[in-house]
């Protein structure tokens, strides 16, 4: 399973944004390039409705292939207290011939999104991966190199961790803590549960820039 | 003598010579041919045969190292609406090789498609639920190291029961990962292998179906894909004549 939250930040922060999450992390960052394809069962398959994701990594000198599942939102009083997301999540590297694969068997692409930006792996605890990416939609099948963003002028950031049934706890605090330090410039919350753009985001990444992320803030 | 590929002589001191491991790269994966047994017409597979096979190769020096398992798992998709039919895959097949205990393969022989992942999908297969399990099938037997070859007898028993449904070889030439550069050396090995065997005077004898790889998109260059695409058309070749079986019968 895995923990996450997301949020919105306008592009023009971005760069300060980058500048925080250096200071935080203290990793160098890792650019990312990954076609999304979101697949869905075909209309008898299944005993219920399936969806899976396949990603490719364009980053890579090869490009890799991922196969995503990822299950319904854990539910209950004590899941609504947190303000992370923890869900069931599984995923498996696969060779190039995965997405012809799955057509095979039945499933049809629903929709595919190319998401371009940047993203840190580090340790606070817990493995974290924060990505800031703008996500792009593709005009024509598998056009990647004419995409074109779904939100102009803002960009999606999103904060996940490894978790299992034992640790989850221990890793909702550690998301939760390292969020904190984002919050003058972003707000995270739960997926689905958009909270905009914060109002000390301007100010914020002014202090960032002319310093270059010294300042705590 | 220098050594060569060209003649039997040279094969025979090769199998029945020193293991050289020197001349195995760990990078690169030696090629494998998987042979099945295929009995005479009106006969069947048997455990005594399988005895006698094992016999056969400890005969020609073949040292026992320990057992080795592969497992298939064919798949039939789970619909909504039975009536409701459209063209699902029939042979859809999941396996898991001991040559790499982390990946999983899976096979549609009738689209030509192998593909290589993590043992996780099985786990993700398991939560689409847009497939099940029809029957699994255990290759299980000893392995046998014979100068640069590795030699790999099983039986092929369903997972939950004793009843022996075939029996598959595995012969691994260890120097060389090129399909095409090992193939006069593998094939004066069965030769002579064959020639032992049918001393025994058993009733059928191994075949090997080499299947198109280049169909599959896989290269000259060895890797346990090629090996997930012979165990299926080994298994197509199990079930054919197993039907052929049952038509004689009926």
């Amino acid at each position: 399973m895995e923990c996450v939250v997301q949020g919105i930040i306008e592009t023009q922060h971005v760069e300060a944004l980058e500048i925080l999450l250096q200071g935080l992390c203290g990793v160098q960052k890792e650019r990312l390039r990954i076609h999304e394809l979101c697949l869905k069962s075909g209309p008898n398959l299944g005993a219920v409705p399936s969806e899976l994701r396949i990603l490719c990594d364009l980053e890579q000198p090869e490009p890799s292939w991922t196969v995503r599942h990822v299950g319904g939102s854990m539910r209950g009083a004590g899941a609504e207290q947190i303000s992370v997301l923890v869900r069931p999540m599984v995923e498996s590297k696969a060779s190039k011939n995965v997405l012809r694969f799955f057509y095979v068997l039945g499933y049809k692409l629903d929709h595919e999104l190319l998401r371009v930006g940047f993203a840190f792996h580090f340790q606070r605890g817990v493995q974290i991966t924060v990505t800031v990416s703008s996500v792009n939609k593709m005009l024509k099948l598998h056009a990647t190199d004419e995409a074109l963003p779904v939100t102009p002028g803002m960009q999606l950031v999103e904060v996940t961790a490894p978790a299992t049934s034992e640790n989850y706890t221990e890793v909702v605090a550690a998301v939760t803590s390292f969020c904190e330090h984002l919050a003058p410039l972003l707000h995270l919350s739960k997926p689905g549960i958009s909270t905009g753009v914060v109002p000390t985001a301007a100010a914020a990444a002014a202090s960032l820039m002319s310093d270059g992320g010294g300042t705590t803030l | 003598m220098p050594f060569s590929y060209g003649s039997r002589q040279s094969i025979s001191r090769s199998f029945l010579g020193e293991f050289r491991p020197s001349l195995f790269l760990a990078e690169a994966m030696p090629l494998k041919w998987v042979l099945q047994w295929q009995p005479n017409p009106g006969t069947t597979v048997n455990s005594q045969i399988l005895a006698e096979v094992s016999q056969c190769v400890e005969g020609i020096n073949g040292v026992k190292e320990g057992r080795w398992k592969a497992t298939l798992t064919y798949y039939k998709p789970i619909l909504r609406d039975q009536a409701m039919s459209p063209e699902m895959p029939r042979d859809f097949i999941g396996m898991s090789l001991p040559e790499q205990p982390n990946k999983y393969y899976f096979t549609l022989r009738s689209h030509r498609i192998v593909v290589e992942s993590d043992v996780s999908v099985q786990n993700i297969m398991e939560k689409l639920q847009s497939y099940k399990s029809r029957v699994a099938l255990i290759f299980e037997g000893f392995q046998y190291q014979l100068g640069d070859f590795q030699l790999r007898v099983g039986k092929v028993v369903p997972s939950h029961s004793e009843n022996l449904r075939g029996i598959v070889m595995e012969v691994e030439y260890l120097p060389i990962s090129s399909l095409e550069k090992s193939r006069q050396i593998m094939e004066e090995f069965i030769d002579i292998w064959q020639e032992a065997l049918s001393k025994r005077s058993l009733p059928g004898h191994f075949i090997h179906v080499e299947p198109n790889f280049s169909e599959y998109g896989l290269s000259d260059h060895y890797t346990s894909q090629h090996t997930a695409v012979q165990y299926a058309t080994v298994m197509a070749q199990l079930i054919a004549s197993a039907q052929a079986v049952s038509t004689v019968r009926n």
